[in-house]
């Protein structure tokens, strides 16, 4: 034992055998990328607290504070009266429960064990927990395609890779943060089952299918992947028993499972996104029936029987899908077919799907923004991929390409597309490291052996460490990028905002919150908040208040009222919160910060949406602008605008307020303006209240007048 | 005798304006006959200065004209006007061949080059127009469609038609062939290939050229074509003042195509750099061959990947990073 003489850390390692060791190595790297998923998630609550971001994570907040109190079963029956007042909406049957299901077993177990948490800090920490369960999913994912090396390389990539972070940092309490997870499992384990061929496998691929339907939309994605791998396996006839066992199981198991979801109920049977994997299903039959068929039969037979088959069958499908047509069962040649073909026709033509942001294209500078080194290491690792084909190869390579051609038309699906970058340039750089590695001189041992091999060529050992070195540095690189844009772009939750002050430092608007609570505290308990939809839900889960509309924009003609209120005068303004007996009215005022997107910029969508309903047709767009068609505050601006209600409510006693140096006053900091009409007083309002930095201002409607003044 | 006198005044008068209204009875019927007989002709009718003048603004009218002011003539390049110009045809046609076609209402034309008068007389220096000019009196504010917030798709056209004249026209749009005739024949073409080479098959297992196929997809999509075919961008941009040409957009929110192919190329180099490191492994030749390729390799991963970088840094302000040269 040479080795006792070393010092004492060293010394208990090299004691064990190369396996144990080798065990042990992987262990602790995979812990530390565990770890690192979780803790470079953290750097929000670093920088502001422990708090929940965006909009429809509130929502989700606030039914897992439900799910927790209640149980299950009332959540499953939850009629929700604070919201869409007063239609109310029925929550139980209209989302996904898994991740509330999660985190209140979550947090249920942890108060069992009496380790005392609440749910909100179950639901800030969630996504960053799941990433690091991702990240250990990965590992064994990728170790079912290559090895434990590729693994490895790809758990860490994974850890850290920005595309993932966006949607699963600390406080984004959303679908997405647990689905990536659900996805990854149900691949590994499908890849398992296809390998394998074993029901046991087959089986926990369809229980992890089931999560994710629970948890996410995005499952329809999956159920077209996997069929499409056997139909391709199919065409290379790499289809055999195997793979029949594995994906019969897993959709019949599947298909039945997700349909016990409420919200999915009998899509899976119904709609047309899920009608290819039914197909798939068949041609798995016949495929089968076939092969068993060619072995029973001479090949003369078979031949005959077969052009038989195929010529009736072929006949008969032919006449179905003409019959179809004929009686308008299906339309073969509308938009809808070519929007499957072609998904920017979508955009093009369907204006709501364009006006959203989440719903853009990717241009190359947010590919190279959220995946950095990835761009290019992941084609690598498509051609060692391509140079040894297998089946679980196959299944990766059409979940990448899949993938790529999908987050290019929406920027959105960045966020499936990064694992797979991660497992393919994980392999990509543990197969360009394992190659070089070996080349390294280590010792002059070695080097006599490798010139006896003949296996070498002049300056391989200097080839060889340049390769390395170029190699560590790019990971290097990767790290800071990804920590510099995880730091910059994506630890912001927009509830709670900053600002860089003038002698540099940050200035916290907490205004929201604030608000939020005054209504909390100082109103009554059946109060109606009237406020434009997008910040519906922070309101319900926070104040704890009835509102008219939210995040969940299922009504249209109910937020178009909205809209109405908004865009009238006062007494008209006034008989529309009668009816829908609001008693506050919430704006958000940007005015005097600077905050750009606040209900000024939004009005014109209130306009429009106002305007698009039958009791809203005197609502016109036009009459907003100035006759040369701006949209302005100042003093040249349109007077109707100057004198509805969300101006007013936004500008009330604003024109007294002086807001830049050497500015007159009442100057609106967003618009660049001084405002137009500044002397005014609210007849059927009265201000409650208006937080500090004047973001959110709040008013309360005034009671009819007593009837005999 | 005075009495005498004023009946004959009378009848004159009578006289008179009945002939007057004869006549005005017969140029109503004139102009009506006149119209329907160039609209069983052509759906949009081709007014001139003059006919414009007669037909459409001189009373008596019973009937409602929608005319689209247009410049159509390739030498005033106005591109809007001929996409308005097919949308106005489709109404006009959905209007010549539905069960209510009558005489209460036409669509014509005015060219700016066949009738600059009219153009002139309504004050208009811009192209295209719509107008309605209603059966009686002047035309008011409404009349001039907004195409502005609306646009001129023809069912929106013809929402304001039914808004101006109480008449509902229903739009028929002919179904567009060519896609699925383009499709038809894109399958025909690579099913007749494939018939040709039936016996040589092997071509469709080759897995190089599907790795190739899956890779010019990667490369397509990471450079970002999918948002050039969506927003349609332009080529590169050039300064006004200073001449200068740029081709890499300065900001993070959009990119030129010339930029895009740019960052393809930048990819793929770095991509094949990798690719020789591992051919120079794995192949078998003498070693010169091996070395010159690893270091020819090595080299392309490290330049192209600098140059990615830089061509980032110029979109993104404030980037702290960089590789070898900035």
């Amino acid at each position: 034992m040479k080795t006792s003489s070393a010092p004492f850390g060293a010394g208990w390692l090299l004691r064990m055998s190369p396996q144990k060791q080798d065990t042990l190595l992987k262990l602790m790297i995979l812990t530390i990328a565990a770890i690192l998923a979780f803790s470079t998630r953290l750097f929000s609550v670093l920088q502001f607290e422990s708090v929940i971001h965006e909009f429809d994570p509130y929502f989700n907040y606030r039914t897992t504070l439900f799910l927790a109190e209640k149980g299950f079963y009332n959540f499953h029956n939850w009629f929700d009266d604070r919201a869409w007042y007063p239609l109310g909406r029925i929550i139980g049957g209209t989302i996904y429960p898994g991740l509330m299901v999660t985190s209140a077993a979550i947090y249920n177990v942890l108060n069992f064990i009496n380790i005392t948490i609440n749910v909100r800090n179950v639901c800030v920490f969630l996504a960053p927990l799941f990433a690091s369960f991702t990240t250990v999913v990965t590992y064994l994912f990728t170790k079912e395609l290559k090895d434990a090396g590729a693994g490895l390389v790809a758990a860490s990539m994974l850890a850290i890779v920005p595309g993932y972070i966006s949607r699963s940092v600390a406080g984004s309490y959303d679908n997405e943060g647990i689905a990536i997870f659900c996805m990854l499992l149900t691949y590994t384990l499908w890849v398992k089952a296809a390998k394998t061929g074993s029901l046991f496998w087959s089986v926990l691929c369809a229980l992890a299918y089931f999560y994710m339907v629970s948890s996410w939309g995005g499952y329809v994605f999956l159920i077209n992947l996997i069929p499409l791998h056997v139909l391709i396996l199919m065409f290379t006839g790499r289809f055999s028993h195997r793979i029949y066992v594995a994906y019969s199981s897993v959709y019949c198991i599947g298909t039945i499972l997700s349909m016990q979801i409420a919200f999915v109920g009998f899509q899976p049977v119904q709609s047309s996104e899920h009608m290819a994997a039914l197909g798939v299903f068949g041609l798995c039959q016949i495929h089968a029936f076939v092969d068993y068929l060619r072995s029973k039969l001479s090949v003369e037979q078979f031949n005959l029987l077969f052009k038989s088959l195929v010529l009736i069958s072929g006949s008969v499908m032919f006449g179905a899908a003409a019959v179809a047509t004929a009686a308008g069962k299906i339309s073969p040649w509308t938009g809808r077919f070519y929007s499957l073909l072609d998904p920017s026709y979508a955009k093009n033509n369907i204006p709501i799907i364009a006006s959203v942001s989440e719903h853009q294209p990717t241009a190359w500078s947010s590919f190279y923004f959220d995946l950095q080194l990835l761009v290019f290491m992941f084609p690598v690792g498509l051609y060692y991929c391509f140079s040894k084909l297998t089946d679980a190869n196959i299944f990766i390579i059409i979940y990448g390409v899949t993938s790529i051609y999908f987050s290019g038309v929406m920027v959105r699906l960045m966020l499936v597309l990064a694992p797979v970058m991660c497992i393919l340039s994980g392999i990509g750089v543990s197969s360009v490291l394992n190659t070089y590695m070996k080349n390294l001189d280590v010792s002059t041992k070695k080097d006599k052996k490798q010139k006896k091999s003949d296996n070498t060529y002049p300056l391989k050992n200097e080839i060889a460490t340049g390769v390395i070195m170029i190699m560590t540095s790019f990971l290097i690189m990767y790290t800071f990028h990804c920590t510099w844009v995880t730091s910059e772009a994506y630890s912001s939750p927009s509830i709670v905002l900053t600002a860089r002050g003038g002698d540099n430092g940050k200035i916290i608007f907490d205004d929201f919150r604030e608000a939020y609570y005054w209504l909390r505290q100082n109103t009554h308990y059946n109060a109606k908040i009237m406020s434009w939809w997008d910040y519906g839900y922070q309101i319900t889960a926070i104040a704890n208040r009835t509102v008219l509309v939210d995040n969940n924009t299922w009504n249209n003609t109910h937020i178009s009222r909205v809209g109405q209120a908004m865009a009238s005068t006062e007494d008209k303004a006034y008989e529309i919160m009668r009816e829908l007996d609001v008693d506050y009215v919430l704006v958000i005022f940007g005015g005097l910060t600077g905050y750009s997107s606040d209900d000024i910029n939004k009005f014109l969508w209130m306009v429009r949406i106002g305007g698009s309903t039958d009791r809203g047709s005197h609502i016109k767009e036009a009459d907003y602008y100035t006759p040369q068609g701006e949209f302005r505050v100042d003093k040249d601006g349109s007077p109707i605008l100057l004198n509805c209600l969300m101006y007013k409510m936004c500008y009330y006693r604003f024109g007294s307020v002086y807001t830049e140096g050497g500015k007159p006053t009442g100057y609106d900091r967003v618009r660049n303006t001084e405002i137009g009409n500044k002397d005014f007083e609210l007849e059927v309002l009265e201000e409650a209240y208006t937080t500090e930095h004047w973001l959110v201002r709040i008013y309360k409607v005034k009671n009819l007048e007593n009837r005999g003044i | 005798m005075s009495h005498l006198l004023k009946i004959l005044a009378l009848l004159i008068c009578i006289s008179v304006t009945n002939s007057v209204y004869k006549k005005k009875e017969d140029s109503l019927s004139d102009k009506v006959s006149q119209l329907t007989e160039w609209n069983n002709k052509k759906s949009v009718i081709r007014l001139t200065g003059d006919k414009f003048r007669e037909l459409v603004k001189t009373p008596p009218k019973n009937y409602s004209v929608i005319v689209m002011l247009t410049a159509l003539q390739s030498k005033r390049q106005c591109s809007v006007c001929k996409q308005a110009n097919d949308e106005y045809l489709i109404l006009a046609n959905s209007w010549r061949y539905s069960q209510q076609f009558s005489d209460r209402l036409f669509f014509t034309m005015v060219d700016y080059d066949e009738g600059p008068d009219v153009f002139q007389s309504l004050k208009l220096n811009t192209a295209p127009v719509f107008m309605h000019f209603p059966a009686k009196g002047k035309p008011k504010k409404g009349d001039t469609m907004d195409i502005h917030r609306v646009g001129f798709a023809a069912e929106q056209i013809a929402r304001w038609v039914q808004e101006r004249t109480d008449i509902q026209v229903r739009v028929f749009r002919p179904p567009n062939y060519s896609g699925t005739l383009a499709l038809a024949l894109l399958f025909s073409l690579i099913g007749g290939l494939l018939y040709l080479k039936r016996n040589n098959l092997e071509f469709l297992y080759n897995k190089t050229s599907w790795g190739i196929g899956a890779l010019a997809i990667i490369f397509a999509m990471t450079s970002g074509q999918m948002w050039n075919h969506i927003r349609g961008p332009p080529l590169m941009h050039k300064n006004p003042q200073t001449g200068q040409m740029h081709y890499v957009h300065a900001s993070s929110q959009g990119q030129f195509i010339m930029e895009t192919y740019i960052v393809m190329l930048l990819n793929t180099a770095v991509v094949v750099g990798f690719i020789m490191l591992n051919e120079a492994h794995t192949m078998k030749s003498d070693g010169r061959k091996k070395r010159i390729m690893a270091l020819v390799g090595l080299g392309c991963v490290a330049i192209f990947f600098s140059l990615l970088l830089s061509v980032f840094r110029s979109k993104y302000q404030g980037y702290p990073y960089s590789f070898l040269f900035k």
